[in-house]
């Protein structure tokens, strides 16, 4: 019976489903149309007017050259390291450090446990421009200035993610926990053996936030550091910026090589991510 | 002029905090150690603004190496930031105490960082290096608002030449041999170009403070302590903006533009007139190759005397090696390396006579030298217009924003630019 809706469905479009393509195919241009305009630009050579009338998608003097060019300008490699680094720290810092968090305020009672909460969420309410200097003296005052530590540092424990996996944490049903503690479980056991568990998803979409917003940041690593072996790739490829104007060309190449790590890592966790996200929140 | 940053917010909180930490160390000045009497010798920290590239670092290490050689026994550290967050940078280092010796900045920086105390007054340091350099680049850095003090030893200038796009005047009835040179037959043409065509305009920008001081109007009052470009020539400059717009010659995008958009407008080829600096011949040769061969050039529209830009080196006031900071900066900025580093980034020297080196004077055909000729006499007459206490993000972007509602009709210009004046007056009397 499916088999004969499905034939007949594909007679007859709903007006429904038109709306549907219509709406995925603008979603499409306007989410991946500025990439695949960068992508292009960064293809195109010397003899391709950028500012043709009407825009080309197609380079006419396609070229790889803008890439060899951003390879010989920016030691690459070494600042896609650096900013490993950092998104290692970061990463590693969320993952530990709001999932610990996030636990304890959802599901350990103490006293200003409230409290607590509430300068969490007060804490994401502040502008990180207000308070930027004043964080760039107190790593300076321990002496991180120049270091990798000292750009990750602030970000290690992102209020948002506590609170994310505070939510996360809170939606797991009691019976679960105190079944667990008749089996004799003391805190750790329960926070590792049962509760994480339940919390994967959600972890892994605190994962991706932290590494794509550390390997993103560009003021504070630039205020951070002040050596150029140090830099993180944002900055360093800031390099590509002309003195008094610019190749788009070759910006448009520096924009895709950031962004290759970035596909390889999502790449590797969107099974996880997809995940995390239908379970966010709607679990138990 | 380097492209600005337009991370408005930002800049704002920096230099409140700025301001505070400057109440804390009580004096700031004077903490430096030897002054400009002082003994040259030592390390200290040179920072140039996105200067580090294959077309410029020859240069610049050259430059450190000769400096060593003159002085045995210094050592200049050299390093140098990106292009983009610089003022931030800069504000952020100042409040914790680790600007470099000697840095590569603007007098909007300068004025700044001089309101807080973070750098050195030059002309009660040093005040035998103002015969050195042209009065006006000199005056440039000197800051009335912050009671006459010259903050930073100036380094290169640019302006540029009126860039025409004459396939656009031909195409919308106009003369390509007839081209605008002041701004009534500026306006008049835009007129006309706005009757005639439909996506093709003269201008593409709101005026700014530079066109203002073009334009005639004043800027600010005789001791620097107040705006005053709401004046009649103010307000007509702006009525023939108005006029321009409803009379569809100007696209309603322009009221949000910024330079760089007005730069792509010209490469486009929808934008038939754009204000150039000496390097933009060679960013169109380089990147709009059909809009190149159709350029005229043209002494850049002005009233009154035209626009330049100005970069100058200050020297941190709590260096601990300030003689061999100033003794650097001042080599930097000498006649024979300012002439150099003109040669290298075609933009022209501040200090005193070289604009009178044949380079800048004598022609050979072609049209790079055409340019930098003609642009080394407007030199001449050109003056900084842009007051160091206006700042880029808010003063400027109040200024556009009110001239975009004068344009609507939402307010009337007069009205406009009173708000915009009375917006920036108190941004300077919160400042001092």
């Amino acid at each position: 019976m499916s088999a004969v809706r499905a034939v007949r469905s594909r007679r007859r479009v709903r007006p429904g489903a038109v709306v549907q393509w219509v709406v995925i195919a603008a979603m499409f241009v306007l989410l991946a149309g500025p990439l695949v305009w960068q992508l292009s630009l960064a293809l195109k050579g010397m003899g391709d007017d950028l500012y043709a009338k009407p825009p080309q998608l197609i380079p006419t003097d396609p070229t790889l050259s803008n890439f060899g060019d951003v390879l010989a300008r920016v030691p690459v490699p070494r600042y896609v390291l650096n900013s490993l680094v950092v998104a290692f720290f970061v990463v590693l810092g969320n993952v530990i450090g709001a999932t610990a968090a996030g636990y304890a305020l959802a599901r350990l009672r103490f006293r200003g446990r409230g409290l607590a909460t509430a300068i969490f969420l007060i804490a994401m309410l502040v502008p990180v421009e207000t308070v930027i200097v004043s964080q760039f003296l107190l790593v300076r005052s321990i002496a991180l200035q120049d270091t990798l530590l000292g750009v990750a540092l602030p970000t290690m424990v992102a209020a948002l993610n506590i609170l994310l996996l505070r939510n996360a944490f809170a939606n797991i049903p009691d019976e679960l926990e105190e079944a667990a503690v008749l089996d004799g479980a003391n805190a750790w056991q329960r926070f590792l053996r049962v509760c994480v568990p339940q919390v994967k998803g959600v972890i892994t979409v605190v994962a991706i936030f932290a590494f794509v917003g550390s390997w993103n940041d560009f003021l504070w690593p630039l205020l951070v550091l002040s050596s150029d072996d140090n830099y993180t790739l944002t900055v360093g490829l800031n390099r590509l910026r002309g003195t008094f104007y610019d190749d788009p060309r070759l910006i448009a190449a520096g924009t895709i090589v950031a962004l290759v790590p970035i596909i390889v890592f999502f790449s590797f966790l969107q099974r996880y991510f997809f995940r995390g996200l239908e379970s966010g929140g709607l679990k138990g | 002029m380097r492209k600005r940053s337009s991370t408005g917010v930002i800049a704002g909180t920096f230099v409140l905090s700025l301001s505070l930490a400057a109440c804390g160390s009580a004096g700031g000045p004077a903490a430096g150690s030897g002054g400009a009497d002082g003994e040259i010798g030592g390390e200290i920290t040179f920072q140039t603004w996105n200067l580090k590239n294959e077309q410029y670092t020859p240069y610049f290490e050259a430059l450190v190496d000769a400096f060593e050689a003159e002085h045995p026994g210094t050592t200049v550290n050299w390093v140098d930031q990106p292009a983009e967050g610089y003022q931030e940078k800069l504000s952020a280092d100042a409040t914790a105490g680790t600007l470099p010796d000697v840095v590569d900045m603007g007098p909007e920086a300068a004025y700044t960082l001089g309101s807080a105390g973070a750098i050195l007054d030059i002309a009660e340091a040093d005040p035998d290096a103002e015969s050195d350099y042209l009065d006006k680049a000199w005056e440039a850095m000197t800051f009335d608002g912050l009671g006459g003090g010259t903050y930073g030893y100036p380094w290169y200038l640019n302006t540029g030449p009126s860039f025409f796009n004459t396939a656009l005047f031909e195409e919308c009835g106009l003369d390509p041999d007839d081209l605008p040179e002041t701004y009534d037959e500026l306006f008049e043409q835009a007129r006309t170009m706005g009757e005639n065509c439909d996506d093709v305009s003269m201008m593409a920008r709101l005026p700014v403070i530079e066109t203002f001081g073009e334009y005639g109007a004043q800027l600010m009052n005789e001791d620097g302590t107040a705006y005053a470009y709401n004046d009649a020539a103010g307000v007509e400059l702006v009525e023939s903006f108005k006029e321009l717009y409803e009379g569809q010659g100007l696209t309603e995008e322009s009221l949000n533009n910024l330079q760089t958009n007005e730069v792509e407008e010209f490469k486009a080829g929808r934008l038939a007139y754009l204000q150039g600096s000496s390097y933009t011949l060679n960013d169109l040769k380089e990147t709009a190759p059909d809009i190149y061969d159709n350029i005229a050039m043209g002494p850049r529209i002005a009233n009154t005397a035209p626009n330049m830009y100005i970069e100058s080196l200050v020297v941190n006031a709590s260096s601990a090696n300030q003689a061999t900071a100033i003794a650097f900066a001042k080599f930097v900025t000498s006649s024979e390396n300012q002439l150099e580093f003109a040669k290298e980034a075609s933009v022209f020297p501040s200090s005193a006579g070289t604009l009178e080196d044949p380079y800048f004077t004598e022609e050979d055909g072609t049209p790079e030298t055409e340019v930098r000729v003609t642009t080394a006499e407007q030199v001449g007459e050109a003056v900084v217009w842009w007051p160091p206490a206006f700042s880029g993000a808010g003063d400027a972007e109040t200024l556009r924003e009110q001239i975009a509602l004068a344009l609507l009709g939402d307010t009337s210009v007069q009205d406009a630019l009173d708000a915009s004046v009375q917006y920036s007056d108190e941004r300077l009397a919160a400042g001092q």
